[in-house]
């Protein structure tokens, strides 16, 4: 018979970004304590993977790493994207009816170029998974819900112009919150235009807004989107005794939206309140996604959970109402994005690197094509401390490039080479799926 | 001397270990439902030429405690659990319990109080129960509300047994811990009888030499602990056997040893000279438990297993249709192939064949080598499945991930009674070297005679919370210095360990860390302490190797 549940658990126990950094060896350490004195590794729901390690080419599929991808990451970070890849297998071949990779480190906030570790993320471990299953699966729509209390910028980035992949996050608002971005108003380049949908909360949302927000926007849009999968990335900084952020939620909470959500694959991101959060939230999305009774799973100190303030409450049901009309007018509005942008749309960022010290500055073309999504190119450069200023140009292909945009791709990055201006250049062909560095 | 007994489904074995040579031996059918007559027997049979005196210990491998809880021969248990916030865990185990306040947490800091009350009420709603068992979440982190609770209960209903969760074992896993518990309480009465009387049935034939119950992995306990213990003697016949090819000829190499019987082949793993374990307790009629055991597979394949044609198609065991055709049986078994083949020579040659023939082929040694030949590949077949299964089990370190040595056997041991036939086709299928040890037949009684006692404990020393816990010691102490390292706990480790084989009468001369783990606690980016836990235990093995037999009959 088919199990329940897949869960993938990784707790790197010999892996730290350093040894007093929130990503250490003992961030799981007592969700492995919890998980395995209630045997939940034992119930004949439950299945435990192994976790494999990512390939480079999974990486590459994602990634355009400088120099290069190899250079950045550690043995950890390909098992952690490598237990993501195990769990969605194991769903994908029926094994399972859904999956969790309980692993670190975290990947939401690398994007696609990557100079080095942001928000303690150097790999988007999702979509790593999520490219791995379009290329190995032939899944196409997809929908990954980000339900860290941080913006999920890298998630956010490496899909910003794929009309087929809706990314939905909510989290604490920016203007209190690292990384400082996830407003509305980012809704996907014109292409794909409100496949990008920002909810950000204001400090103190509690149960009740979260699931005001769940029950009357993401579960009626994900509805309407139809994926073939949903991706869950499970960060659990919500939670009220979180150290790094100011949220109300509890582990009933995180527990209730797991069930409701449905999602296939669940992957964990963030969370560092490590002994008095994770526990009893990583029990509780496991019963949730096992279907089995979770209402038990309540934390000891619960009574130091702040209430939701009635401001709250009301500015949440107006973000909510201004969604949902945008959400109706999307595609009114994308054509207004196109008409105003005309053959290209340009956007100009600056990215800092936190962990890493790095300021990168960056350049983004896309074609506006009418046959595709469109190809498009990214300018980039960041002083590393020790190895000077970095600077590249890539052109990428998407999966499904019409004939005109893949030739006009390869010839925007054969051009800029004959131009000399950067240090490396690279052509990441989605189609053919390989990652050049001409 | 040393005598070991081995009750098993069908043949009770006993045999004298002296000098590194089994002096005697004997083999006695088993007496179900009155054990004590075919062990009492199979003593008499295997001293009769021998002086009493010059036994120095008696180590009993037992279907006791399997036979109890298959035959529902069990007592009726008063089970108290103090689960606190998590998974309901009411209806995973064995029989409703009753529920009661008390939280302690992953630190094993007290979070919610237990109420003498609500014990004592527990107490008097449970009273027609005959023992009790009692298991808290955490409770191996600090078995204070256990004890507590227990010592409340024994003071209500002044029942002879309270079994308690976390003096079965120190590893986390609260549902394990309260099924252990459960059934130990569970055979407790039976055990106790049965432990009478064979102390009787010894006394009454001069034996005083301290008594040794075999355990699931392999270990042995005195009698004495257990009684507290019981439900630690189940399935020891695997584990018997396994301990029986140790001392016999013990593997160095990476290597696999198959125990082929009437109707099934256990199969286990070899590394560094010893058997490996399996990384999670054994399951009793479905329940998951916290009781060790080795690492062991099983297949459905032996000497009695019926060989037949399915449209076209050879098809052999899992089911016995009684004895091979050489021997008067109606069907042709593996055996018979054995006979034709000319790998065994016992029974009817005549008959064999013709039940190799019945199965379409005149060319009789033909098919022989086909049956053999199949039974091997599905044997090779499991081999394979429990080296899968080792290697697919999950690592929580990158470490262990990266640089994960693949387990290649090199050698095959082969005992038990269908080994001569089967285990040299198996080899070659595998491409490896083989050994058949002499005296195969009464492996089991040869491995509880001299299996070594066994022990553990598991510390865990929190120094940001500044105590320590010892769970099967029942401790939970303040640690007596600021600066405590993890070689600090392993020394404390041993003493515990040292008073608990005091206690238990055995020796503790070889002692190794099972497993042990070190992480630093650290609060708002600055380190506060450690954790650490240290699992020491009597290292698994045998008195003394065994050379060979004295009687020659012993092939």
């Amino acid at each position: 018979m088919k199990k329940q549940l897949g869960l993938v658990f990784f707790p790197a126990f010999d892996w730290a970004i350093s040894s007093t950094h929130p990503e250490r060896q003992e961030r799981l350490l007592y969700t492995r304590d919890q998980i395995v004195e209630e045997g939940l590794l034992d119930l004949p729901a439950i299945k435990e993977y192994k976790p494999r390690l990512a390939e480079y080419a999974d990486v590459n599929r994602v990634h355009i790493g400088i120099p290069d991808i190899a250079a950045l990451i550690t043995d950890a970070h390909l098992v952690s994207a490598g237990g993501a890849i195990t769990a969605a297998q194991a769903v994908m071949n029926k094994e399972v009816e859904r999956a969790f990779a309980l692993v670190r480190p975290p990947g939401h906030h690398a994007m696609r170029m990557v100079h080095g570790t942001r928000g303690f993320c150097t790999i988007n471990i999702e979509a790593i998974m999520v490219e791995h299953l379009r290329q190995h699966y032939g899944i196409n729509k997809v929908a990954i819900v980000d339900t860290d209390v941080h913006h999920g910028d890298g998630t956010q980035d490496i899909f910003y112009h794929d009309p087929n992949t809706l990314f939905i996050s909510f989290h604490q608002d920016g203007r209190t919150l690292y990384p400082g971005t996830g407003f509305i108003e980012e809704m996907g380049s014109p292409n794909a235009l409100g496949t990008t949908m920002n909810i950000p909360l204001p400090p103190g949302t509690g149960d009740q807004g979260l699931h005001t927000v769940l029950d009357e926007l993401i579960l009626p849009v994900l509805n309407d989107f139809k994926p073939d999968i949903i991706i869950n990335s499970a960060g659990q900084d919500n939670h009220y005794s979180d150290p790094l952020a100011n949220m109300a939620i509890t582990a009933q909470g995180y527990a209730r939206m797991a069930d409701k959500l449905k999602a296939d694959i669940a992957v964990l991101e963030g969370g560092y309140s490590i002994e008095d959060a994770l526990p009893y939230v990583n029990v509780g999305i496991i019963l949730a996604m096992a279907g089995i009774s979770y209402k038990k799973v309540v934390e000891p100190d619960i009574h130091k959970c702040p209430s939701q303030s009635k401001a709250t409450t009301e500015y949440i049901q107006t973000m909510v109402t201004k969604w949902q009309d945008i959400w109706r007018r999307r595609d009114v509005l994308a054509k207004q994005a196109k008409l105003d942008a005309g053959d290209f749309w340009h956007r100009k960022r600056s990215i800092y690197y936190d962990d890493s010290g790095i300021s990168e500055y960056q350049k983004e073309s896309i074609r506006l094509c009418s046959h595709c999504s469109g190809y498009y190119t990214v300018e980039t450069e960041a002083d590393r401390p020790g190895a000077g200023l970095q600077t590249a140009f890539a052109a990428v292909i998407p999966r499904a490039a019409c004939p005109s945009c893949k030739a006009a791709g390869k010839d925007a990055v054969a051009a800029a080479k004959r131009q000399g201006h950067h240090k490396y250049y690279f052509l990441q062909d989605k189609q053919q799926d390989y990652l050049e560095k001409l | 001397m040393l005598l070991g007994i081995d009750v098993g489904g069908t043949f009770t074995d006993a045999v004298v270990v002296d000098g590194g040579r089994v002096i005697s031996h004997a083999k006695i059918p088993t007496t179900h439902g009155r054990l004590l007559e075919c062990i009492a027997q199979a003593i008499d049979r295997s001293l009769s030429e021998l002086d009493v005196k010059d036994i120095t210990r008696v180590a009993l491998s037992t279907t006791i405690v399997t036979n109890a809880i298959v035959e529902k021969k069990i007592a009726k248990v008063g089970l108290v659990v103090i689960p606190g916030p998590g998974v309901e865990i009411e209806n995973l185990v064995p029989l409703p319990p009753v529920v009661v306040s008390g939280y302690t947490d992953h630190r094993g800091r007290e979070v919610a109080e237990i109420l003498e009350r609500e014990i004592l009420a527990a107490g008097k709603q449970l009273r027609d129960c005959e023992t009790f068992a009692i298991s808290g979440k955490f409770a191996n982190r600090n078995p204070q509300q256990e004890l507590q609770a227990a010592a409340w209960l024994k003071r209500e209903t002044g029942s002879q047994h309270i079994t308690v969760g976390s003096q079965l074992t120190g590893a986390l896993n609260f549902w394990r811990r309260t099924n252990s518990a459960y059934y130990n309480a569970a055979v407790w009465p039976c055990f106790r009888d049965f432990s009478q009387a064979v102390e009787a049935a010894l006394k009454q034939r001069n034996i005083h030499a301290p008594v040794y119950i075999l355990k699931a992995d392999g270990g042995t306990m005195p009698l004495a602990a257990a009684q507290n213990l019981p439900v630690e003697a189940i399935f020891t016949g695997p584990a018997a056997s396994v301990f029986g090819v140790m001392t016999m000829a013990c593997p160095k190499i990476p290597a696999v040893s198959l125990d082929i019987g009437g109707t099934t082949t256990d199969i286990a793993l070899w590394q560094n000279g010893l058997p490996l374990f399996a990384k999670q307790g054994i399951a009793i009629d479905g329940y998951p438990t916290s009781i060790r055991a080795l690492r062991l597979r099983s297949v459905g394949i032996g000497g009695d297993s019926h060989v037949r044609l399915v449209n076209g198609e050879l098809k052999i065991g899992p089911e016995r249709e009684g004895p091979a055709m050489a021997l008067g049986g109606k069907v042709p078994t593996v055996s018979d192939a054995f006979i034709v083949a000319g790998l065994v020579d016992f029974g009817e040659r005549r008959l064999a064949e013709q039940g190799m023939a019945s199965l379409g082929s005149s060319k009789v040694e033909e098919t022989a080598a086909w049956i053999i030949d199949q039974a091997a590949q599905q044997i090779v077949q499991a081999i394979e499945g429990i080296i899968a299964e080792w290697s697919a089990e999950p690592v929580y370190r990158v470490e262990d991930i990266v640089h994960h040595a693949p387990f290649t056997p090199q050698l095959l041991v082969g005992v038990g009674g269908a080994a001569s036939g089967l285990v040299p086709a198996v080899a070659k299928r595998m491409g490896v070297a083989y050994e058949l040890p002499v005296g195969g037949a009464v492996v089991n009684a040869v491995g509880a005679a001299v299996a070594r006692p066994t022990l553990e404990v598991s510390l865990r020393a929190d120094t940001a919370a500044g105590d320590y816990t010892v769970a099967e010691c029942g401790v939970k102490a303040a640690l007596s210095k600021s600066r405590f390292t993890m070689s600090d706990a392993q020394e404390l480790s041993r003493h515990y360990l040292l008073g608990r084989a005091e206690q238990a009468g055995i020796a503790a001369d070889d002692m190794e860390v099972v497993q042990q783990e070190e992480f630093n606690v650290v609060r708002g980016f600055s380190t506060v302490g450690k954790i650490m836990s240290c699992q020491l235990q009597i290292k698994p093995g045998v008195l003394t190797t065994i050379a060979g037999f004295s009687k020659e009959e012993w092939q």
